[in-house]
């Protein structure tokens, strides 16, 4: 409705008119939006419940009319919150050196270009080259690698509790383990580069893993025989979620050994060891059926 | 009295709902966007652009058609012919009944002719459009939700009425259509801030008054 109506009538009552107009009808008015409660629906089916006790992830939320319920929101918030941590995190400089560790970075120079260089990551710089060179222990069978990888976080937690339990479970099979060292920056085929400069059998880089939701804290561990420059995925065997939460780093030290041993005997790695007689060591890890279901523990609770 | 407010007649409502792409083409409509049509007679040709303009803003509507008749409401063809054809087109007739309602609210009290004298006589379309729709705004080459001052008055009135609403406010002309019109009125479109072209109108409509009252001033 346009105001001309108004000041019509003012220039009329002005000019000496008379009354002004009745007011114009008013507009239509629009109905208000039914109410509606929406009940929380989250108890879902049984199976559902079930499931979702096995999982850390966000499985059988339920919904409240169109979406999702405050406390999940806020679960995903805070589980988020912690990869992003990760993620941004940086391993400190003279972290290795405190540890006892040799210091190695890749050839990435900042931590935002690690995140945007993956190829950057993958290779050694001059300096650490060089130092590698002369410090390592050449020629054993088993090189660890210690790393920050996609979560420094991860690894100033619990790689140094790894890096003890596979060394030893290593040396306990009889393999030669090389000094430890400990690269900034690292992806993970940053190994086949250091396993090739000492001459390592099998290269073991033990990283920080790409958070997700609500694992900020987990390590991933990366076995090579024959570490060399242009080694693919598939020649690799990795083991993943080693965190308090997951398999501990007491217990996946042991495996990891028991891989190496694997690799060392067979002469090979990735998808052509054969695992099918480490059944009994590695247990349901080497087996081909599914995983006997196992309650998993949230690294946040969120309070309801 | 004067300045007594001239309502508009609506002559006749029609819709189609599915029209022939053919008779789509021939008023202006697009047949890959637009199915359904409204039109609309009224006595009044200017209200009713407003009008057309006001439907845009309520419904998702186009304006492909309208158009006034020669000489007037007076001088009309029919009974339903009035002084003006206008139709809006849409991709669905629920479009068409919302963009008619608005249509016809803003016919029966908003936009209208005044009479200018006491006998009814000459009539005065000082209208002010606070916020235009994409009809207008794309015929008056501005943008959408720009304020606009339409005034329409019979010639000799008009040109007058022109002049001071110019130079009663801080508005720019932004057409003025000398007379003849298919009616035979001369019509203009002011803008500027929305004070400003509410202080033009005013204006207009003011001088309208004056030189109805004294057709040859001082002589």
């Amino acid at each position: 409705m346009s105001r001309t109506r108004q000041l019509i009538d003012a220039l009329r009552e002005q000019l000496g008119g008379s009354a002004p107009e009745p007011p114009p009808p008013p507009l239509p008015r629009v109905p208000e939006p039914p109410v509606r409660v929406f009940p929380r629906r989250s108890e879902g089916t049984r199976y559902a419940r079930e499931t979702a006790a096995h999982t850390t992830a966000v499985l059988g939320i339920g919904q409240v009319g169109t979406r999702y319920a405050t406390d999940v929101v806020l679960q995903f918030q805070a589980e988020l919150a912690v990869a992003h941590e990760a993620v941004g995190t940086e391993l400190p400089e003279d972290w290795p050196a405190q540890n006892g560790l040799l210091g190695l970075r890749s050839r990435v120079s900042n931590h935002r270009e690690f995140l945007l260089r993956p190829d950057l990551g993958r290779l050694l710089d001059e300096p650490s080259l060089a130092l590698l060179k002369k410090e390592a222990r050449h020629g054993v069978d088993v090189q660890p690698i210690l790393a920050d990888g996609l979560s420094a976080v991860a690894c100033m937690q619990s790689g140094l509790a790894l890096l003890e339990s596979f060394t030893k479970a290593c040396q306990a099979r009889g393999l030669t383990v090389g000094i430890p060292v400990c690269a900034r920056y690292a992806r993970v085929w940053l190994e086949d580069e250091i396993g090739q400069t000492v001459g390592a059998k099998v290269a073991a880089i033990l990283l920080g893993e790409r958070p997700g939701l609500g694992t900020g804290d987990g390590l991933s561990a990366y076995l090579v025989y024959n570490p060399k420059v242009g080694n693919t995925d598939g020649d690799r065997n990795m083991m993943s979620n080693i965190h308090p939460r997951g398999t501990p780093p007491a217990v996946a030290g042991d495996r990891l050994a028991v891989l190496a041993r694997a690799m060392v005997d067979q002469k090979r790695s990735g998808v052509a060891l054969d695992l099918s007689r480490l059944t009994a060591e590695l247990g349901e890890a080497a087996s081909r059926h599914p995983r006997a279901p196992q309650v998993r523990v949230r690294l946040l609770e969120v309070e309801k | 009295m004067i300045l007594e407010p001239l309502p508009p007649r609506i002559l006749s409502v029609q819709r189609i709902p599915n029209a022939d792409p053919a008779l789509l083409l021939a008023y202006g409509a697009d047949p890959a966007r637009h199915s359904s049509l409204g039109l609309v007679t009224v006595d009044q040709d200017d209200p009713t652009y407003v009008a057309l303009d006001e439907a845009t803003k309520h419904a998702q509507v186009d304006v492909v058609f309208a158009k006034s008749f020669y000489a007037g409401a007076a001088h009309g063809s029919g009974p339903l012919s009035g002084e003006i054809l206008g139709v809006i087109a849409a991709s669905d007739p629920e479009e068409i009944n919302e963009g008619l309602k608005a249509l016809v609210r803003c016919l029966e009290s908003d936009a209208r002719f005044y009479a200018a004298d006491e006998a009814k006589k000459t009539g005065v379309f000082p209208h002010v459009i606070s916020s235009l729709g994409h009809y207008l705004s794309a015929a008056a080459g501005l943008s959408v939700g720009a304020p606009m001052a339409y005034l329409v008055a019979p010639p000799m009135e008009a040109t007058i009425g022109f002049d001071m609403a110019l130079k009663a406010a801080d508005v720019r002309a932004v057409k003025i259509f000398p007379p003849p019109s298919e009616t035979n009125f001369a019509s203009a479109w002011l803008t500027g801030t929305l004070e400003s072209c509410e202080a033009a109108a005013v204006a207009f409509c003011e001088a309208v008054v004056r030189v109805a009252a004294s057709p040859k001033g001082e002589l």
